[in-house]
């Protein structure tokens, strides 16, 4: 090769660099608006909903919390008395107790009264069969639990034995150690009752972190600020997922997930597509996807509705061990979803979701990691080679960092703007701050776990199913 | 100076990319800038916006309750009244103020009845807060124009009929869907007329909400409901029938059967299950003679009917779908059969070698 | 004054809160009033009162919480008149399964709260 093809070569490897990065910029330029104009809307719309009258309502449709628990012993109790306060006239509670090797099921029949229950299951759903069997409390103050002891099968698993269980229009798939405000399942179901040109699939809402919050009784008292920066930073992180990225792309309808900790599906749709993916990490992903896929394919008119207001509330990884496993987790479910579903990406037939929702993850989220670290290789090798134009490096280095900067100052100012919810005094300092050193003290773990989840979803196969046996279900709230 | 001088002409010398990046980063740098002193000013602001407005709630409900107890038998405004209301009329041009009496007023309005309700309601008039409400059925923008109607529905302005009827079909839902609130809170099932010439559709948390305000009031005398069950608009008879099942509009029933051969399917199933609940026998036969026309939710509904209608003749019918594919109408056939003969159920033990059959057969034996 | 009835009221609607405490306080009662179930089981265990008026649905610590705390924990025979929204009929059956005396529905005439205080009270 002479020098003239290398510099050809080079030119291009680096105006594609450009174009990426411009696009990536430009996308988040653009969601950026659209959250803004779409969140101004909603404050102005919720400002005149009546909850009250809903949640009293006789004729309100009947609701099913869904909470797969695996080893929960430890908080199992408390979780499900929050559960079970939820201020809804119409719902239930099922937990099913995923083959727990601890005392779990010992704990809730002894807490709650339980005794088995001869019950009909229409198994709609292929799942691992009942292990101890239905339970039902015989204590009328515990009428909504139901809980279901099953065979170990993991996360996926444990959600459709739920889906056939349940005998309401609706169901809520969440964590089971995660909290809920008392007026959450109003709140998430208006969407499936105001939309009237289009059918509502199912309602994503935001997961907020709960780490170094006040919590007693199931219940939120005091929201704190942690101290930790591993802590701040994903609070950081979150607040831009959900108050610019995800607020953008409901308004898109473009919502291609919804998170794992708390959705709330149509059931009969979600068992009309075959209930969640036991054979992928990435569950709460796959599913909507399917669902998304399915409404295309019989060409009814449908959107995934999203609920901004801060209504579920969880413990987020406070080690960098963990967080890596949790986003390792997270990657691979991403690829394996993207892969599984390859069929719709840049394919017309699927409209929006085809050509915009399924291009996007696979650039901007998918590739994203890949892309950087590519990045990094080649500007390693024009160091050795001494070949970097420093002038250029450290100008766009500098502006990429001041450009994430920005962003989050704009998700902490939406914040501030809609819910408020870090109200003590210093703490804007320290969401600034946090803001400035994100870059630094969470970035690089995150590259790393979406780098390692590449890594094992290629070339560890073990891992991949090893991990959904052993680890039975673990926290899902995928960004 | 000298390095300064440095950066100016390695700006100056740099190539044309070189220098946008660095424009941008400078504007990025003003913004993260200005937005850092418009957050702190935004959370002070906001900090003491909450202080405030606890101040003053707190000033205004002690006001309004000596209002309340200053009143006497011989004048219609006794003199420490009049104080109050000359000193909330004077707070009422200042919009953060008159937000936060308002709120005060419906606060207590809301939860409590009788003569201290009207007085409140008296003094919304007095104080002239109704002013600023009127003008807003007026305004341009549609959150003003839903808000005026709300307010004036929880003051229960009846005036207003006019200004308010002639939303009802407003193009954004939450000025209509206020604007019907309105007439039902205040005209009771009179107001329920706004829905024969109802073109927009009625979303299920409207209806919802609508039939919660219908049920506080005492007077239950419910309207001739036949010409919605009739109406073109889907969403209306879908109400309609919500109103036949909560109040028992057994009268209706040919309307109701008329029905079952509506053009939506959800009306269908809706209306199989008024039927059922109204237990009209004659809806029976008709979809029993028509049942395989029907689709696999109104065949549910129908069995979910004939749980509450059926007699003995209706029994070679049922055995005929203990074995239909569907597991709820298995369910349903086999649980009918085994309230109405328990002999037969008895010997429809190896009816059928089906899974779902010998699962169901195996719970309802146990029952 | 030290004689007087004591009631501990719990409401989150501060409006109400201080209509009642008039109201109540011209009757010759002591009012102590708690802005959520928190408070109001704190003023219990601190003041022992006479008669307990709580709203079924408050912040944080919910009125049939507060009941079954009066009747379960603490063991008291205290009168309870609980308040609650149209339509909370499920909730006003709760309260009576855990020992609550009353109900008045919200919206209530204030006259006639004090009529069932008064015939709780003799």
């Amino acid at each position: 090769m002479n020098t003239s093809t290398v510099q050809i070569i080079l030119t291009i490897i680096h105006l594609l660099f450009f174009i990426y990065a411009f696009l990536a910029i430009a996308s988040y330029v653009i969601l950026a608006i659209i959250s803004a104009i779409e969140t101004k809307q909603y404050m102005k719309k919720n400002s005149f909903v009546n909850y009250k009258e809903i949640l009293s309502s006789t004729i309100s449709p009947s609701i099913s919390i869904i909470a797969p628990a695996y080893n929960e012993s430890l908080n199992i109790i408390e979780n499900v008395r929050s559960l079970l306060s939820s201020h809804y006239v119409n719902y239930d509670v099922i937990i099913v107790n995923d083959g727990s090797k601890d005392d779990s099921l010992e704990k809730l029949i002894a807490a709650y009264d339980l005794v088995k229950v001869n019950f009909l299951i229409n198994q709609q759903i292929h799942t691992k069969p009942i292990r101890a069997g239905v339970f039902k409390s015989t204590n009328p103050a515990f009428e909504k639990l139901t809980v279901v002891d099953k065979e170990n099968g993991g996360k996926a698993d444990a959600l459709n034995m739920g889906l056939n269980i349940s005998n309401n229009q609706y169901v809520a798939c969440i964590d089971v150690d995660c909290l809920l405000l008392e007026n959450a399942l109003q709140k998430m179901v208006k969407p499936f009752l105001e939309v009237t040109e289009e059918k509502i699939i199912a309602t994503g809402g935001v997961i907020r972190i709960a780490n170094s919050c006040v919590i007693k009784n199931g219940k939120l008292l005091d929201v704190n600020f942690p101290k930790k920066w591993i802590e701040k930073a994903q609070i950081l992180e979150y607040l831009r997922a959900f108050l610019l990225g995800r607020m953008a792309w409901s308004r898109l309808n473009g919502l291609l997930v919804i998170s794992g900790a708390f959705g709330l599906f149509d059931k009969k749709i979600a068992i009309e597509v075959g209930g969640y993916d036991t054979n992928t990490v990435g569950e709460d992903m796959e599913i909507i996807v399917r669902m998304r896929r399915h409404m295309e394919e019989i060409n009814q008119k449908y959107r995934v509705a999203y609920i901004p207001d801060p209504l579920c509330w969880t413990e987020a990884p406070d080690n960098y061990k963990t967080f890596i496993s949790q986003r390792n987790r997270w990657t691979r479910g991403t690829i394996e979803t993207l892969r599984k579903h390859r069929k719709i990406g840049f394919n017309p037939k699927y409209r929006s979701l085809g050509m915009l929702s399924y291009p996007y993850w696979l650039f901007f989220e998918r590739l994203a990691p890949v892309i950087e670290v590519i990045g990094i290789v080649y500007f390693a090798i024009l160091i050795a080679l001494n070949e970097v134009r420093w002038d250029y490096a450290i100008a766009f280095i500098v502006l990429a960092y001041f450009f994430t900067v920005l962003f989050s100052v704009v998700a902490i100012f939406s914040e501030e703007l809609t819910y408020h919810q870090y109200k003590k005094k210093g703490t804007g300092f320290k969401l600034l701050q946090i803001s400035m050193l994100e870059p630094f003290v969470l970035h690089p773990f995150i590259l790393y776990a979406a780098i390692r989840g590449n890594i094992d979803y290629y070339f560890n196969k073990k891992k991949k199913w090893g991990e959904m046996t052993r680890k039975g279900m673990a926290k899902s709230e995928t960004n | 100076m000298k390095s300064y001088q440095y950066i100016i002409d390695y700006f100056e010398n740099a190539p044309t990319i070189i220098q946008l990046v660095w424009v941008t980063i400078f504007i990025f740098f003003v913004a993260v800038l200005i937005l850092t002193i418009q957050l702190k000013f935004l959370r002070s602001r906001l900090r003491k916006n909450e202080k405030t407005v606890a101040e003053y709630r707190k000033e205004y409900e002690s006001d309004l309750i000596t209002y309340l107890y200053a009143g006497n038998e011989e004048e219609e405004i006794s003199a420490e009244q009049q104080i109050i209301i000359d000193k909330l009329r004077s707070c009422t041009s200042d919009d953060f103020k008159r937000r936060i009496i308002v709120s005060t007023l419906l606060r207590l309005r809301n939860d409590i009845s009788g003569e201290m309700a009207e007085a409140i309601q008296k003094l919304y008039f007095q104080t002239r807060l109704i002013s600023y409400a009127l003008p807003r059925l007026k305004s341009k923008k549609w959150y003003i124009v839903a808000k005026g109607i709300k307010e004036l529905k929880q003051f229960q302005v009846k005036e207003v009929h006019d200004e308010i009827v002639i939303h009802v079909n407003h193009h954004k839902r939450e000025v209509r869907n206020e604007s019907h609130l309105y007439l039902v809170s205040l005209f009771n099932f009179e107001g329920l007329k706004f829905l024969d010439d109802l073109q927009t559709s009625l979303s299920e948390w409207d209806q919802i909400q609508l039939l919660e305000v219908l049920q506080k009031f005492d007077d239950q005398e419910i309207p001739d409901i036949n010409p919605w069950l009739k109406s073109e608009n889907d969403s209306v008879v879908a109400f309609a029938l919500k109103l036949a099942k909560i109040y028992n509009q057994f009268e209706v029933k040919d309307a109701l059967i008329g029905l079952l051969s509506h053009h939506q399917k959800k009306i269908r199933v809706d209306a199989i299950h008024v039927l059922s609940h109204l237990h009209v026998v004659e809806a029976k036969d008709i979809l029993k003679n028509n049942f395989d026309q029907l689709s696999e939710d109104e065949q549910i509904e129908f069995f979910k009917l004939l749980e509450n209608l059926c007699e003995t003749s209706d029994e070679p019918f049922l055995l005929a779908h203990t074995t239909h594919q569907n597991f709820e109408i298995k369910l349903s056939a086999l649980k009918i059969i085994k309230t109405l003969a328990v002999e037969k159920f008895k010997s429809l033990k190896y009816f059928s070698t089906d899974a779902d059959y010998v699962k169901i057969y195996e719970f309802l034996e146990y029952k | 004054m030290s004689d007087a009835k004591k009631i501990v009221l719990a409401e989150d609607n501060s409006t109400l809160s201080l209509l009642l405490k008039f109201r109540l306080e011209k009757e010759g009662y002591k009012l102590l009033i708690a802005a959520d179930g928190k408070e109001a089981i704190e003023l219990i265990e601190q003041h022992n009162p006479e008669l307990i008026l709580t709203d079924i649905m408050m912040p944080f610590i919910s009125g049939l919480e507060v009941i079954s705390h009066v009747r379960n924990k603490l063991n008291l025979q205290t009168p309870i008149i609980v308040f609650s929204a149209a339509g909370q009929e499920e909730m006003v059956l709760k309260a009576f399964n855990l020992g609550a005396n009353d109900f008045m529905g919200k919206p209530f005439s204030p006259n006639e709260l004090v009529i069932r205080v008064k015939r709780l009270l003799c």
